[in-house]
């Protein structure tokens, strides 16, 4: 049959053709800069207050509540507010957007993410959450069994995850390319243990793992596992081959931004083991995701919100007053600094903001050694075409076995046209190599060029021609990105009574409160703090 | 010559010289033969061809070396320069040629014939040169000697070596240096028994710059003309940013291809076209307003064009210079008939996802012919969610077809795309034909739950579709059932482009 002849020859030609290539990937190693530059104004606006002395407020505007911070946790807070009638309310964020870790930009090709770029299938008992779904019209229905329909867009389309081991692209992240039988049973032993985790309840007949985290048992015999590191728990299981190390390792850094030997074993555990959503069209460990990540959650949260949010607005200082609270923040644009007065103020920022707003050395103490806030490195790259090594194609998520880095997003990944004249690449990498403090320095330190390079010299393994056919690189450094959950963290008293309201007036709601750092704990986070807040009125 | 050793070290470097010539020579015809049968067919014809008048050609040679009297070692490297120039770019000039001349074989035997004529000057060249320096049996021993391993080399080399790792046209590119490498070499070691030699060496040295430019730009000059995969006249082709273009023409037909895909030929298309259109326009009763996705040839067009109801036509494809190719080449739109100039068609050049999720517009009847889903690009427009904006297009009546590869060759992926439309929502009928040039193929009707009639007459100008007809396309024999469950497509699996693969890759490999 000619069709079938045609298919055959063109399939032969492509085996022929990569050898002919291969002979002029190396020519062209040649420095050559790509544009781009390092992007991010809060450290501008954190300049100005530390250069510039400014006049005390003297006029406080009142309003019902005052919300610092609209990452996901402050919007979260405030919709709900807003939902349940309580307009008079203002949400400050230093930055020029809301969004805080779950920012977004974007380009004539498509938006993408600056941080949080996906979430996965929720929990079915996780109404509120779901309700904020169904709202954004993720959810588009319930099916006969109760389960909800996700909408197929958002769904992560396939192929959805890749990874470069042995010089090869395998399908998923899970190592198997390459690996002897010994090295596959790990993997099976480790599974397991995960199964049985997903299924235990402690003697409290709460599950064992849950989220938002403070939803688990407390169980003695799992509170244990927070007292360990993860590599510790799996040197206790025989699972220590080079794969399933790398695997867990590069887990713990892609959720927490920290390695498997600092990480605390329930922590690391919860990562696996917490995930047990149902879907009339989706399993347990698909993903939604979006052009911009997360910026399409913030988009939805901040829907009933108009008006209420005040960017370039940088608190400086909170203080009990007799009506409430007083807050003073910089207007960044004015150059001002402003007051306002509240019934309730709701501190949705990270807890050593919180520390030097309240001027409480009490507090910051208590974070001293206990909150380890890991710096990232977030690198979005526009690129033409992309020479592909063999296995899997391009998929949304493509990580590189053995790299520091967590590989790289495809933005334009749930784009449906059939041709893409650009895509946006959005890599991560977490600073691990170093203390937080240290490599926080460096980070700051270095420019541009020193951080194209890295991401570049990365790349090109699996993409030789990644040089030529990168466009532009933008670098955004995440100073403070996440507070790690090390041993202790999770199950230890400090969160816990770092969260505690300050009166009636005062109150906390972060991720880094939570013990882990993701949207749904920012969505609970901010729920309860809005609900504390309604009770009492 | 100063000694008898150096007499001795000249008579080797001699022949060797004859077992570079020899594997050389052969390596060319070789090169000619395998590319007349990539883009000829018949790979014996072609073969017994060239092998004969490359014989013949050496024998002219052998002949015409008489005519040299003297200066015999000078002609022979010049000779030697000129296999290495002609040989060298033998494949390049053949490649170049093919899409552009009509009279292919011409070109190709004179060039087979240039070099059978320079190789066979060269062997009596040499007996001659030696005739005084060996003993004459021992010479005529050795020369043949020489050149038979070099044929035997030439032989293995080719296929195990040269033609996986470096293609045709570095492989003559690769012996062109070689020979111009012994040339020179021949010009250096007997440079003081040579005439002219700077002349002759700036020659070889210009020849050898030239073959070196071109060996490391073969690939662009091979993406000039990749008529490697085509049996026929390629009349035309193009690369746009969406596909590449190819026309085909011999005495029989005319192909498109797309990405080297075959899309038609013109000799059995209308079975390929009515069996498509047809059912769907007749079971939507007087349609009026039509949609085509895809079909960028305007053959479906000219179809649907035979309907009276019909007042409009919106056909949405891709690529820009497909549609402009069928409205305004002669030869191509004369196979659609002009539709695609109709005033009832109107041509939006678009991505049909994109323009469907836009789209406020519903139509009567609505045509999918995209190309086959093996790629995750293509896949998405098979999906639940492709086909759950189609019917937001589709007024209540409206009956859609969609062209779903073959269900002989592809049983898995056609009953997919059955499963699919069900899963977004549609009652489906599959059917299939025979297309001789394509083999088995299906289509699948599709149409919101309503009181759906198969069309009972074909009032319309055919050569293929009847009522008959129709009732035979909707038999499926056992060998093009799914036999087992088959999953429904969706953007987050892409169970479609998994099953094409594994079905056509399999069929392929037969
Ligand atoms: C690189 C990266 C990738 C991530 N990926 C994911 C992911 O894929 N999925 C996921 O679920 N989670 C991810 N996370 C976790 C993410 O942190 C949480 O999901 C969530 O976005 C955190 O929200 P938050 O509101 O608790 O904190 P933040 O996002 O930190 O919000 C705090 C806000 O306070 C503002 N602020 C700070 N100081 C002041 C001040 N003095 N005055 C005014 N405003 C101030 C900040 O600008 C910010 O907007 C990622 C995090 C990072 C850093």
């Amino acid at each position: 049959m000619k069709r079938g002849e045609f298919i055959r020859l063109t399939a032969g030609m492509a085996v022929v053709a990569p050898l002919v290539n291969a002979c002029d990937g190396q020519k062209r190693n040649a420095a050559k800069t790509i544009p781009g530059k390092i992007v991010g104004a809060s450290a501008a606006a954190g300049h100005l207050l530390r250069d510039h002395a400014f006049n005390p407020p003297s006029e406080f505007e009142t309003k019902e509540v005052v919300i610092i911070g609209a990452g996901v946790s402050g919007l979260s807070a405030a919709r709900h507010l807003v939902q349940q009638g309580i307009e008079d309310i203002v949400v400050l964020d230093l930055e020029a957007h809301p969004g805080g870790n779950a920012a977004s930009g974007g380009n004539a090709f498509s938006k993408y993410p600056w941080g949080a770029h996906y979430v996965p299938v929720p929990n079915n008992n996780l109404t509120d959450y779901l309700a904020f779904l169904e709202d954004a019209k993720v959810i588009t229905g319930y099916d006969q069994a109760g389960l909800p329909v996700y909408d197929e867009f958002f769904l992560c389309h396939d192929p959805e995850e890749r990874l470069y081991i042995n010089g090869h692209w395998q399908e998923g992240l899970v190592p198997n390319f390459g690996l002897n039988a010994v090295q596959l049973a790990e993997f099976k032993t480790f599974f397991k243990f995960i199964n049985h985790f997903k299924n235990l309840k402690g003697a409290d007949g709460l599950d064992a793992f849950s989220i938002p985290v403070d939803t688990s048992s407390r169980d003695e015999s799992l509170r244990a596992l927070d007292r360990v590191t993860m590599k510790e728990w799996m040197d206790n299981q025989n699972l220590s081959s080079e794969y399933i190390r790398w695997y867990v390792d590069y887990c713990t850094r892609d959720d927490f931004g920290t390695p498997f030997d600092q990480v605390s074993a329930w922590a690391g555990i919860h990562y696996f083991a917490s995930r047990k959503g149902k879907a009339a069209n989706a399993q347990h460990n698909d993903v939604l995701t979006w052009e911009n990540g997360n910026g399409f959650l913030i988009d939805e949260l901040r829907k009933l919100l108009d008006g209420k949010i005040n960017t370039g607005a940088l608190a400086t200082s909170v203080k009990t007053s007799a009506n409430g609270v007083k807050i003073s923040y910089l207007d960044v644009a004015s150059r001002q600094l402003k007051g306002l007065e509240a019934k309730h103020c709701i501190m949705a920022v990270p807890q050593f903001v919180a520390a030097r707003l309240l001027s409480d050395t009490g507090r910051g103490k208590a974070l001293a050694g206990h909150f380890h806030y890991v710096p990232w490195m977030v690198a979005n790259l526009t690129v033409k075409e992309l020479h592909e090594r063999s296995g899997q194609p391009a998929s949304w998520d493509n990580v590189i076995y053995g790299s520091p880095s967590l590989g790289y997003v495809d933005a334009t990944h749930q784009q449906v046209q059939q041709r893409k004249e650009r895509r946006n690449l959005t890599y991560y990498l977490p600073l691990t190599h170093a203390s937080p403090e240290v490599a926080r320095r460096e980070a700051y330190r270095a420019e541009h060029a020193f951080w194209a390079e890295k991401v570049l010299s990365d790349l090109q393994r699996v993409h030789p021609d990644i040089r030529e056919q990168t466009e532009r690189i933008d670098i955004m450094l995440w100073g403070h990105a996440m507070a790690q959950p090390r041993p202790g963290m999770v199950h230890g008293d400090v969160r816990k009574t770092l969260a505690n309201s300050i009166g009636n007036a005062i109150h906390f709601a972060h991720t880094d409160l939570a013990g882990v750092s993701i949207f749904e704990e920012g969505f609970y986070q901010g729920l309860n703090a809005a609900k504390k807040i309604l009770q009492q009125s | 010559m100063k000694n008898t050793a150096g007499r001795h070290s000249a008579q080797w470097v001699l022949l060797v010289a004859v077992f570079i010539i020899a594997t050389c020579g052969l390596i060319y015809e070789l090169v000619a033969g395998t590319l007349a049968s990539y883009l000829l067919g018949d790979s014996v014809t072609q073969f017994s061809i060239i092998i004969g008048v490359y014989l013949f050609s050496m024998g002219i040679g052998s002949y015409l070396s008489r005519f040299f009297k003297d200066h015999l070692l000078e002609w022979f490297i010049r000779i030697e320069l000129l296999v290495g120039l002609v040989g060298g770019f033998s494949a390049i000039l053949l490649f170049l040629v093919f899409p552009l001349a009509f009279s292919f074989q011409p070109v190709l035997y004179a060039l087979v014939g240039v070099t059978g004529i320079l190789v066979g000057i060269e062997i009596p060249l040499l007996l001659r040169i030696l005739k005084d320096k060996v003993e004459f049996a021992e010479l005529v021993s050795r020369v043949f000697t020489y050149d038979y391993i070099g044929a035997l080399l030439a032989s293995l080399i080719f296929p195990l070596i040269f033609v996986p790792y470096l293609g045709l046209i570095r492989t003559s590119l690769f012996f062109g240096l070689l020979n111009v490498g012994v040339g020179l070499y021949l010009c250096r070691y007997f440079a003081g028994e040579v005439r002219g030699v700077r002349a002759i060496r700036f020659g070889g040295v210009l020849i050898l710059i030239a073959e070196v430019a071109a060996f490391i730009f073969s690939e662009q000059i091979m993406s000039f003309s990749e008529t490697l995969a085509y049996n026929d006249h390629v009349v035309y082709s193009t690369s746009t940013p969406y596909q590449r273009i190819v026309i085909t023409k011999n005495r029989h037909d005319l192909r498109l291809y797309l990405n080297n895909n075959l899309q038609f030929s013109s000799a059995d298309e209308y079975r390929y076209h009515e069996a498509l259109v047809h059912p769907a326009m007749g079971a939507s009763g007087l349609a009026r307003n039509v949609l085509i996705l895809g079909g960028g040839d305007g053959l479906a067009a000219r179809e649907i064009l035979k309907y009276k109801s019909v007042r409009n036509i919106q056909l949405v494809d891709l690529d820009p210079v497909m549609t402009k190719l069928f409205t305004e080449q002669d030869i191509l739109a004369e196979i659609n008939r002009h539709s695609l100039k109709d005033p009832r068609v109107t041509v939006t050049n678009a991505d049909a996802f994109i323009w469907l999720k836009e789209n406020k517009k519903q139509f009567d009847c609505v045509i999918i012919d995209f190309p086959d889903p093996s790629g995750f690009a293509v896949g998405k427009l098979y999906t639940t969610a492709f086909y759950r904006l189609l019917q937001t297009a589709m007024t209540r009546n409206a009956v859609a077809v969609v062209q779903s590869t073959s269900p002989y060759v592809a049983p898995k992926s056609f009953w997919c795309v059955n499963e699919t439309l069900k899963a977004s929502g549609f009652q489906t009928i599959p059917y299939h034909n025979y297309v001789p040039s394509f083999g088995e193929w299906g289509y699948i009707m599709a149409y919101k739950p309503n009181d759906f009639h198969l069309p009972v007459t074909f009032p319309i100008e055919k050569k293929y579709i009847s009522e008959a007809v129709m009732e035979q396309m909707l038999q499926f024999p056992d060998d093009m059932l799914a036999h087992g469950p088959v999953e429904v497509n969706k953007l987050n699996n892409q169970a479609l482009v998994n099953y094409f693969e594994k079905e056509w890759g399999k069929y392929l490999e037969q």
